[in-house]
């Protein structure tokens, strides 16, 4: 090739990269205060779009000037809405804000943008290190963290290429158009880097497989079919820094050959659908992707598929049927996709994770990424740690961390007094982990050894009060549901797995379901035809094998020692507490299930029950009356008078729900 | 369904084709055809499915094979307020389920079904992705947090509010016109 | 190429690529099947009962994946081939309307067959599911079709697809509740041509002609 230092990609990159950074400096480097908030499905779902409107009313109102900026997410989940707000004519660093409902947005305008008053109670934590206010560095939620993945997010506008651009976006393909596709291939193996999709298969074998085929027309499929029912940092890191992900979707497509690219994005998440879209038309539009990219002869056609909601098509095989235009059934593998894909040409698929892996790869050497994380899995891990912990969100941290880490010192540990019971990794293909394993390091070997896997991230920590049984019977229920019903062992064997855990969790379990259940399980993963059923007994056979006493007590005591398991539980309210006349109880029933006893106190009618524990939050602590069992045969019978007083009014009038 | 609502259907397939002329003819073109049939109907009518297998050459018993295949495809009309409740993982932990049966319980319908005035349909979904908020409920796109069975109620007494207002307002602006 | 392969210490000279299935089954020696047709392509390998095990994987395989290459040695009655065997069976039978008696099918039906051949019962009993409604299905002209009967081996759908005319025939829904669908209307106008492949081919009496 020719080419001058003035067209080579660096060169070129560089001029779009100056372009890009006088036009933000035009827009954001005033002396103005800025207001970063955060706009992806979870903020906006906790009220980030009122809040917006919010400020921007309030500014208005006070005639300030001031730069809205909308990020993505950083993955505080338990602090939606996060606002960020960048005030340095206060004196005060950048401070972050969390639950900043309309009106914290309001008073904040008023006090901290017109005032200077940053409101100390209402501050998380300072961005940076400063002598002024404590810095959000200081938490473990924040310095445990090591960002590579999602490093940029929660600080670009993901609907602006120039944010990525001035970030340094884009250097790491510029780099790679200078490369051969073998040299980027060797880097991407040299660092070790495995798939983010569950099984962790290397990613540079998969690319040198890809690359080593000399079939024409080869494709890169960028798989965001995020399917767990738990798990989101998919969704995140397209709608929060969809940059990412297509810069590496290009260095992959340069190292093979591939001149088509798809995106696979569950048309569940319209935002990113929509973020995808438009950040691929504006990097088109810049020469970043499309044809003749940064000056080369390098062109790739980048398309969107939407995804019509399967689970199953997150399986290689399936997710190429289902963009063919075919139920997404998964098919035998060998040949594997590399080989012969998406209409039966060599095709690369990798997950959205791993995709955005690759630039900081190319970027900073396969040595730097080899040294994160431990030998065998090198890098980082995403977990969407949800469930009884006390800052749940995304957490990216070097893999080798132990679970105990994760969990008590970056989340903060199960909330209140209740105890640690059990952590379920790995969503629906992952298992359920006691006690006695969190010092296990995370990392893809060690997690598959102790019968859980890396999955899809998703991390469920369980309180004393919750119940593997229980959680064990939700994933098989959602893997039943999701099973694409082409092999028999997925499509019968996972029915059967479930209406046993569901016997078991109605307490209408069997001595031998447990032998039953063992069995079944082993068959199913041993027989099944794709990763699916191969991993859909995991949540049970992990759950038998570590809380085979919570079994026990299911299936002999009709006794969920969680409590969770409605059937085998019963509220009932301590007459030696209640207190003459609070209808609390009564009134917060949405079944009528809660009665005045003759002597005006409260019973519960255990035949109309539901349990949903409204009553239990609705009595006022100072009486605290309303008790919760398990067997359900412990709580005490209290007769429902036969004509009570309020039964005798309503008889008086017509029932008003009568049709 | 009410003559109103099978006449605008009527006029909705006539104009089917003209939407699938940007649409070629292979068979990849399936899933997104389905997709725009949908959005146009808001659900995918037998008639509708029919020239789609033209469209695309394909025997019908394919197409209906394919959608019936993918969650996201329904074959009935949903109401006119979807009511979507998340049952992903921190929601069911939460108590999801009790969400969803008390929805089922106040409306008389079971989860994947609609009203028989198409006011309102349930629909359980796998995480909205605000599980600090679980248990979830979404009303058509507004998202409920921290739901409880005691916020129902509410929430069917705001739609009904709203409703009025919207009426009162229609009422209020139709002398003007 | 002719490539010789020994499967149960037998030595066969069997075509290179073939599907082990095939080579087996061209030579005498059964390997359960209910999804396998002759001559597809890209065999579905859904049924999984043909497995076997080959010497250098660490697990049985499914035979009708495996192409044969010279010196490859099987076994087809181990342990563990049997165990996956004996329990695809028993999943299929649970959700199989047993009725032996009443069914066209009967003696000449491949469930009774693999159940004989294996040793499984016909009615696994700690393995209790639910039957699908309506237990007929009348609205083709021609057949009748008896979803409980149906195994989803697909071989009536792969007939149709072979047949000439239009394909009428595929399946519908999704996981357990997966079933047979077929174009009404087709035969009405015409489309089918009642050729009857898809009858004829049902190897559990799913599909039965119309008395009349």
């Amino acid at each position: 090739m020719n080419q001058t230092p003035e067209n080579t990609p660096e060169s070129r990159l560089a001029a779009i990269r100056r372009r890009a950074e006088d036009q933000r400096r035009a827009r954001m480097d005033t002396d103005a205060p800025k207001i970063h908030i955060g706009l992806a499905t979870c903020g906006i779902a906790s009220g980030a779009l009122d809040t917006k409107q919010a400020f921007e009313q309030a500014l208005a109102e006070q005639g300030i000037e001031a730069l809205i900026h909308t990020v993505g997410c950083a993955g505080h989940c338990y602090a939606e809405p996060v606002v960020i707000i960048d005030h340095p004519q206060s004196g005060f660093p950048p401070i972050f804000y969390h639950q900043v409902t309309a009106g914290k947005a309001k008073m904040l305008v008023k006090l901290f943008l017109a005032g200077g008053d940053p409101r100390l109670e209402h501050v998380y934590g300072a961005t940076v290190e400063n002598d002024l206010i404590p810095s959000v560095m200081e938490f473990p939620r924040f310095n445990r963290e090591k960002r590579v993945v999602m490093e940029k997010c929660g600080r670009v506008d993901p609907e602006d290429i120039d944010d990525y651009l001035a970030e340094g976006g884009y250097g790491a393909l510029a780099r790679a158009l200078a490369m051969t596709p073998e040299e980027i291939v060797a880097a991407i193996e040299a660092s070790g880097l495995r798939g983010r999709g569950g099984a962790g298969f290397p990613t540079g074998r998969k690319w040198r497989l890809a690359a080593a085929a000399t079939a024409e027309g080869k494709v890169v499929i960028c798989n965001a079919d995020e399917g767990d029912p738990g798990a989101y940092m998919d969704r995140t890191l397209l709608e929060s820094n969809p940059h990412q992900m297509l810069e590496g979707l290009a260095i992959c497509a340069r190292a093979v050959g591939a001149r088509q690219a798809v995106v696979y994005v569950r048309a569940e998440y319209p935002l990113a659908v929509r973020i995808v879209t438009r950040a691929i038309a504006q990097a088109e539009a810049l020469g970043l992707l499309g044809q003749g990219i940064l000056g080369t002869d390098m062109n790739l056609d980048i398309e969107v598929f939407q995804g019509s909601g399967a689970f199953v098509c997150g399986e290689e095989t399936a997710l190429i049927r289902s963009i063919e235009g075919y139920r997404g059934m998964p098919v035998h593998r060998p040949p594997y996709p590399a080989q012969k894909g998406l209409h039966g040409r060599p095709t690369v698929i990798n997950n959205v994770k791993t995709l955005a892996s690759v630039p900081p790869i190319i970027e900073k050497g396969p040595d730097w990424y080899a040294a994160i994380g431990t030998e065998k899995s090198s890098g980082t891990a995403i977990f969407s740690v949800v469930g009884d912990v006390v800052h749940p969100g995304l957490v990216e941290i070097p893999m080798g961390v132990t679970l105990r880490e994760l969990i008590f010192d970056i989340c903060g540990g199960v909330p209140g007094r209740k105890g640690f019971k059990a952590v379920q990794i790995g969503g629906p293909s992952g298992g359920c982990l006691s006690e006695a394993f969190l010092d296990t390091p995370i990392d893809f070997d060690s997690l598959t050894e102790a019968g859980a896997m890396m999955g899809s991230g998703g991390m469920v920590v369980m309180s004393q009060d919750s119940c593997p049984v229980d959680v064990a019977r939700f994933f098989l229920d959602f893997t039943q549901k999701e099973s694409c019903g082409k092999c028999t062992f997925c499509r019968i064997g996972t029915w059967h797995l479930l209406e046993i855990l569901e016997r078991i969790t109605v307490g209408e379990g069997r001595e031998e379901d447990v032998e039953l259940l063992q069995q079944l399980g082993e068959d199913i993963k041993d027989g099944s035809l794709c990763g699916l059923g191969k991993t859909a007994p995991n949540p049970v056979l992990t759950s038998l094998k570590y809380f085979a006493d919570e079994y026990a007590a299911h299936i002999r005591e009709k006794r969920c020692p969680g409590m969770m398991c409605r059937a085998l539980t019963a509220y009932y309210i301590d007459l030696e507490k209640c207190a003459r006349g609070c209808d609390a109880c009564v009134g917060c029933c949405p079944t009528d299930a809660v009665f005045t006893t003759s002597t005006r106190k409260k019973g519960i009618d255990q035949a109309l029950c539901v349990k949903c524990g409204e009553c239990m939050v609705a009595c006022p602590p100072e009486y605290d009356a309303v008790r919760k069992v398990s067997p359900a045969s412990l709580a005490p019978i209290i007769e429902r008078p036969v004509k009570p007083v309020a039964e005798a009014e309503a008889s008086a009038t017509p029932a008003k729900d009568a049709p | 369904m009410n003559p109103a609502e099978s006449d605008t259907e009527a006029q909705l397939l006539k104009s089917l084709p003209e939407h699938l002329a940007p649409f070629g003819t292979e068979r990849s073109n399936l899933i997104p055809i389905l997709q725009m049939v949908q959005k146009h109907f808001s659900y995918l009518p037998a008639a509708a499915m029919e020239i789609v297998a033209r469209h695309l050459d394909i025997p019908l018993a394919e197409v209906y094979g394919v959608a019936t295949f993918y969650n996201q495809f329904r074959f009935t009309p949903p109401g006119r307020h979807p009511i979507k409740v998340c049952l992903g993982t921190a929601c069911h932990v939460k108590g999801g389920d009790i969400i969803l049966e008390n929805f089922e319980r106040k409306l008389g319908i079971r989860d994947g079904e609609t009203t028989a005035d198409r006011e309102f349909s349930i629909e359980r979904v796998a995480c909205v992705g605000c599980c600090a908020l679980a248990p979830v409920a979404l009303v058509g796109e507004t998202v409920h947090g921290n739901m409880a069975p005691s916020k129902i109620e509410g929430l069917f007494t705001r739609i009904q509010v709203e409703k009025e207002m919207a009426q009162r307002k229609k009422r209020e602006n139709e002398p003007d016109a | 190429m002719m490539v010789e392969i020994t499967v149960d210490g037998r030595v066969l000279t069997v075509q290179a690529g073939q599907s082990l299935l095939e080579a087996c089954l061209a030579n005498d020696i059964y390997v359960p099947n209910l999804c396998h047709l002759p001559g597809m392509a890209d065999p579905p390998a859904s049924c999984r009962l043909c497995f076997v095990e080959v010497d250098g994987m660490p697990q049985p395989v499914t035979s009708c994946t495996v192409a044969v290459t010279g010196g490859l040695v099987a076994r087809t009655d181990t342990p563990a081939v049997r165990r996956l065997q004996r329990s695809a069976l028993r999943l299929l039978l649970s959700v199989h309307e047993v009725d032996c008696k009443n069914c066209p099918a009967n003696k000449r039906c491949e469930l009774q067959r693999l159940a004989r051949f294996l040793k499984v019962g016909l009615k696994p009993k700690d393995l209790p599911a639910p039957r699908k409604t309506p237990a007929v299905d009348d609205t083709h002209p021609c057949f009748s079709f008896y979803p409980n009967r149906c195994v989803l081996c697909g071989k009536c759908v792969e007939a149709c697809r072979r047949a000439p005319g239009e394909t009428v025939m595929a399946f519908s829904r999704r996981g357990f509740e997966t079933i047979l669908y077929f174009d009404v209307n087709a035969a009405e106008a015409g489309r089918c041509e009642n050729c009857q492949a898809c009858v004829e081919i049902c190897p559990v009496g799913a599909l039965v002609m119309k008395a009349d």
